[in-house]
């Protein structure tokens, strides 16, 4: 079964103990639809992107470690859902019920098929 | 055990069909190394992007491509079980190392019920 990533994103000063208590049961219903109808494989809530760790390698080839996210921009990912579906379609159909629970824009991708990785998992 | 999204970056226009077979080998050799040492929950590339956004009136819009416009993106990425940030950045460095890549480490603060 493909696997899709279904990504919310959120600005850089988001503070999520100002989520009510309605959006908060509608992203426990959401992920209890997800589990019941046996498309969640995973889910996950990130820490601040303030809090990001970024490692570049650097010509000398020393990897340098700095604090904050790599990317400048003003949204991040703040937690995603890796899910199992038949095809986009169905992903895209989870990520419009996201952006509803959420209340803030999603990405969905497919995974890439490897099938060196598949033999070594 | 906490756990640790490992994302790396690539630009938008990378071409997966360039990546040498050193790289392949040095990513597929991290990979083994993370399922040995029993800190690998998941690793996926990413392909092409849709996004979605509600609208004014509660329609949501979907578009071809990143929701973000930077020029680099996720390409994709491990989550890791580690007993800390720091193991999770040692694996960090290695996978700068083996993707010939940037690499950024997150905190994953929570996996919310039902699990």
């Amino acid at each position: 079964m493909p696997q899709y990533l279904v990504a919310i994103q959120h600005p850089e000063n988001y503070d999520p103990s100002l989520e009510g208590e309605a959006m908060i049961r509608d992203i426990g219903a959401l992920n209890e639809e997800m589990n019941a109808a046996g498309a969640r494989f995973f889910a996950g809530g990130l820490e601040s992107a303030s809090h990001a760790k970024s490692l570049r390698k650097q010509p000398d080839g020393h990897v340098s470690i700095t604090d904050g996210p790599y990317l400048e921009a003003k949204e991040h990912i703040g937690g995603f859902w890796i899910l199992e579906c038949a095809d986009m379609d169905e992903a895209l159909a989870w990520g419009r019920k996201a952006v509803v629970a959420c209340r803030v824009p999603v990405e969905v991708r497919a995974f890439l098929e490897n099938p060196a990785e598949q033999k070594i998992t | 055990m906490p756990q640790y999204l490992v994302a790396g970056y690539l630009p938008d226009d990378f071409d997966p069909s360039q990546v040498d077979e050193a790289t392949g080998r040095a990513i597929h050799g991290l990979n083994k190394e993370m399922i040995a040492a029993g800190v690998r929950k998941f690793a996926g590339g990413l392909g092409a992007a849709k996004s979605l956004r509600a609208q004014t009136d509660g329609e949501v819009l979907i578009t071809d491509g990143p929701y973000l416009e930077t020029k680099e993106h996720i390409g994709g990425f491990w989550i890791l079980e580690c007993a800390d940030m720091d193991e999770a950045m040692a694996w960090a460095r290695k996978g700068v190392a083996a993707t010939r890549g940037q690499v950024e480490v997150r905190e994953i603060f929570f996996v919310p019920a039902p699990d």
